[in-house]
């Protein structure tokens, strides 16, 4: 496990114990292809190296399978094909984000496959700007708003319209194209 | 503070699911009686449900329930004394009553606004029964001339004189800690009588700062002027029984009873001599007499010997005590034998235990790479041991369908008259298991089809005997297990489906084309269809034409199916088929690329090798039959390893066969299905997972939509190809 991933996991097993710092929030920033996406580090149970995933045959293809989570069966979302972009590769520091998402009135768990992890930071509501209406690689639907963190530009992301389970299923591909 | 409130809400759950415990038994009972078949201790059994029900009532000061129980309880115990004698209107009026306590309950669990005009409603027509005329009710009459034919009073010759009982209580330590507070049952020994005096013993209270306050350390003398019964007074304390030291002397015992009573506590006798003379129980001349008696007796003679040999108390009394100790005892062997958990706790357990298999089998297979034999003979025993465990915690979520059948003969009774029909319900397969979140979710349908089957199904008596059958009809409910799923059928044996009619209907409705040609199964599954209904008028019970769907939907979501069968003038059965979710099935694991699925075993018919020759044809020639088959690693696209030999599974559903191209087989497993969740609700080949022995995760194929998912495929795949 690279030492930035112990880091954040660390960071993500604390948050409980962290004190509120005023009106800042605490994200979790990950890679993906060449953007730096952060999401709400409330949504983020753990994060864990990346193992491969069982397909689930019929799916659509940003949803890579599903893995045993200790003993719980966990589907991993593809972030990049959500995204509309080609398929996240593996690499060293490919990792899978285990975030909680609702549906239907229950938490509902799913993994993230992510270029890798990068820190937790701080963001004060203040400097979240909403998304432009255009110019970003991503629906502009799934962004909560920008922020500036070291000079880059960080998208927040809305987890729940990212995960909507109802959207995702609706996109099944036809069912046979043998 | 929090955690009192908090063990206070919990007790109050419990009171809760006793009582409704205690009302189902009542009702079962209530019924056997009304069908003829009530058993011996029937009437006893009843009135202890209605007892028990007020005593613990009591204890949590709902006084509603306490004032309507204890009405319901005089009438019972006039039943079981024989003063009263069922009839179908009496059973009818308790049955409402038993109603009326769960709705009491309910709204006490609600916390909505209690029903108290009902209840005065019921205890008006209750005391009509008891005959001791109509008339508001007030709380249970302290001085209430009491029952008290089982008890020492004026049946034993004794005249029942200024004397009273008297009762030593020495609630057990621990008492306070299971919640019981010793106060709240001398406050409710005053419903039977007047407390006359109560001494309370504080000698065993420790020092201050080694006093544990939830300790009782307490001890209590009482004396109580009450013409109730032995038994009833015994009864007050039959939630502290247990650990508690309880004696009860009654009304003109002779001094020798005092005694023992004395003598039981011997550690202590001269302060108990004292506290008896405080109550008036005894005078200090005969305490004096008494204590130099005893010091001639044996020390540690059995108080029961020594009540019987001085003729303290009547034997009857001494048989019913027996009586009642051994009832308890037996309630309590009873309570032993089930253990309440939550569920969610059975599911974290059933998590984990999974995980211990995986675990386990991995752990094997490292060990199984050494050559030690004597450490691979013992990861042996415990792999065997752990699959032993896995196998008894599965079946822990298993319980009997009996459960949701138990309700059905109320809703028949009730339902029959109502439509004054004469329906008899038979049960059978009552101990048929499947999963506890399945049982929860089809006592819905079963309701609407035991329903329609009564209205709809079961001709009106005159038409019966028209037809030459007997005028009572017969409902069957009916489990039982086949192929790794539980197929459960309400039957009736009136008039069966009238096809025509439904045909017409549709044709009616515009469901179905004037000149199309149906067969039996197809019009009859036309009843399923939304806003469906034949039915002349509406009752209150069916016509709307809402119900069949619900029920279809619901068992679709169950992945059931439901079947109708319907032969004119004989009757119709329909029967749902349910897999046994969770339960584990058996599997036959097979492998395609480098992915994992798992085949229900019941559907396997064989595996053969997939002939060379077979090119691009969708099918091959099994004993002289064309078998279509699926390659699985094209139509799931998978990419993995390919097998120079690809091998075929012959399945069958229903009566068809197909056959299933996969690359390797692995065998049969023991397969613990896992959902897969909402993301996966719409995927048609699959119908869950399941963790397999490496750790990694298999697709459970759901054969019957996979074939059917090809044969709908097969005209486009063709043209394609």
């Amino acid at each position: 496990m690279s030492t930035e991933l112990l880091a954040a996991s660390r960071h993500v097993a604390g948050r409980a114990a962290g004190p509120d710092v005023g009106d800042t929030s605490l994200y979790l920033a990950f890679r993906l292809a060449d953007d730096v996406y952060a999401i709400d580090i409330l949504r983020i149970r753990e994060i864990i190296e990346y193992s491969v995933p069982t397909g689930v045959p019929m799916m659509p293809r940003s949803v890579r399978g599903v893995i045993n989570l200790r003993g719980a069966v966990v589907p991993v979302i593809d972030l990049a094909v959500r995204f509309g972009r080609t398929a996240t590769g593996v690499g060293k520091r490919t990792c899978i984000v285990i975030v909680e998402t609702e549906h239907a009135g229950a938490l509902y768990t799913l993994g993230l496959i992510v270029d890798g992890v990068n820190a937790v930071m701080e963001i004060a509501a203040g400097s979240i700007e909403p998304a432009p209406a255009f110019g970003t690689r991503v629906n502009a639907d799934f962004i909560a708003g920008m922020a500036r963190v070291n000079g880059r530009f960080v998208i927040i992301l809305d987890i729940a319209r990212v995960l909507s389970i109802d959207e995702m299923v609706s996109i099944t591909p036809p069912m046979i194209e043998t | 503070m929090n955690d009192a409130a908090q063990d206070l809400a919990q007790a109050l759950g419990t009171f809760m699911e006793e009582a409704r415990e205690l009302l189902a038994e009542m009702e079962a009972i209530l019924l056997r009686a009304e069908d003829g078949s009530g058993q011996e201790d029937d009437m006893n059994a009843l009135f202890r449900c209605a007892h028990t029900i007020k005593g613990s009532g009591g204890l949590f000061g709902l006084d509603e329930v306490v004032r309507f129980a204890h009405v319901v309880e005089n009438v019972l115990d006039r039943l079981r004394n024989g003063k009263l004698q069922f009839d179908s209107d009496l059973i009818s009026l308790l049955l409402a009553c038993q109603d009326h306590i769960a709705n009491l309950i309910a709204a006490i669990a609600e916390n909505t606004e209690v029903p108290v005009a009902r209840s005065d409603q019921l205890l008006s027509r209750l005391q009509a029964v008891l005959g001791t005329g109509g008339g508001a009710v007030v709380a249970p009459p302290a001085a209430e001339p009491h029952s008290s034919e089982a008890g020492i009073g004026a049946g034993d010759g004794g005249a029942m004189g200024s004397d009273h009982w008297h009762i030593s209580l020495r609630p057990g330590r621990q008492v306070l800690q299971d919640g019981m507070d010793p106060l709240a049952f001398i406050n409710y020994l005053s419903q039977y009588g007047k407390l006359l005096h109560v001494e309370t013993i504080v000698d065993a209270v420790p020092e201050f700062a080694a006093a544990d306050p939830e300790i009782c350390y307490l001890g209590f003398e009482v004396a109580l002027a009450s013409r109730a019964s032995k038994a009833e007074i015994e009864g007050v304390f039959d939630f502290i029984r247990e650990g508690s030291q309880i004696v009860i002397v009654p009304p003109q015992s002779q001094i020798s009873a005092y005694l023992a009573l004395i003598e039981s506590h011997h550690q202590d006798a001269e302060r108990i001599g004292e506290m008896l003379v405080a109550c008036g129980s005894v005078t200090a001349n005969e305490l004096a007499e008494a204590l130099a008696v005893q010091k001639q007796q044996e020390p540690h003679a059995r108080i029961g010997e020594i009540l019987v040999e001085q003729g303290a108390v009547p034997p009857q009394v001494v048989e019913a005590a027996a009586d009642q100790q051994k009832r308890v005892e037996e309630k309590r062997s009873g309570e032993a034998r089930i253990v309440k958990v939550p569920s969610d706790r059975l599911d974290a357990l059933i998590d984990r235990v999974g995980e211990l298999v995986i675990a386990g089998v991995g752990t094997h297979l490292q060990i199984s790479r050494i050559q030690r034999p004597d450490i691979q003979e013992s990861a042996e025993v415990l792999l065997s041991l752990v699959q032993d465990i896995r196998d008894m915690t599965l079946r822990l979520r298993m319980v009997a369908i009996g459960e949701v059948f138990s309700r059905f003969p109320r809703v028949v009774r009730d339902v029959s008259r109502e439509l004054g029909k004469d329906i008899e319900l038979r049960v059978r397969g009552a101990e048929s298991e499947l999963d506890k979140s399945m049982v929860d979710k089809i006592g819905d349908p079963l309701m609407h089809l035991v329903r329609n089957s009564i209205d709809h199904g079961i001709e009106p008596a005159e038409t019966r005997m028209a037809r030459g059958k007997p005028a009572r009809g017969t409902v069957e409910l009916r489990a039982y297990h086949e192929s790794g799923s539980i197929n459960i059928e309400v039957s009736d044996d009136g008039g069966g489906l009238d096809r025509d009619r439904i045909l017409r209907k549709a044709i009616e409705n515009g469901m179905v084309a004037p000149d199309a040609h149906l067969s039996d199964q197809e019009v009859y599954r036309l009843i399923l269809a939304p806003g469906f209904s034949t039915a002349a008028k509406v009752t209150s019970l069916s016509g709307r034409g809402v119900g069949m769907d619900v029920v279809r939907s619901n068992i679709e979501a169950l992945r059931g199916t439901l079947d109708i069968e319907s032969v004119p003038g004989q009757g119709t059965t329909m029967r749902l088929c349910l897999p046994l979710t969770l339960a584990i099935i058996d599997g036959f694991h097979v492998g395609v690329g480098s992915s994992h699925f798992i085949i229900p075993l019941d559907m396997v018919v064989e595996c053969i090798e997939l002939p060379p020759d077979v090119g691009d044809r969708g099918y091959l020639e099994l004993r002289e039959q064309a078998l279509p088959f699926v390659r699985l690693r094209e139509l799931f696209d998978e990419q993995g390893p390919r097998h120079p030999r690809p091998r075929v599974i012959v399945v069958r559903y229903g009566s068809r066969q197909a056959g299933l191209v996969v690359d390797r087989i692995h065998g049969k497993c023991q397969t613990v299905i896992k959902p897969l969740g909402p993301l996966f609700a719409e995927t048609p080949a699959v119908s869950g997972c399941t963790i397999i022995g490496n750790g990694e995760v298999g697709m459970i194929l759901d054969v019957q939509a996979l074939v059917r998912l090809c044969a709908g495929a097969g005209h486009g795949k063709h043209a394609k190809n």
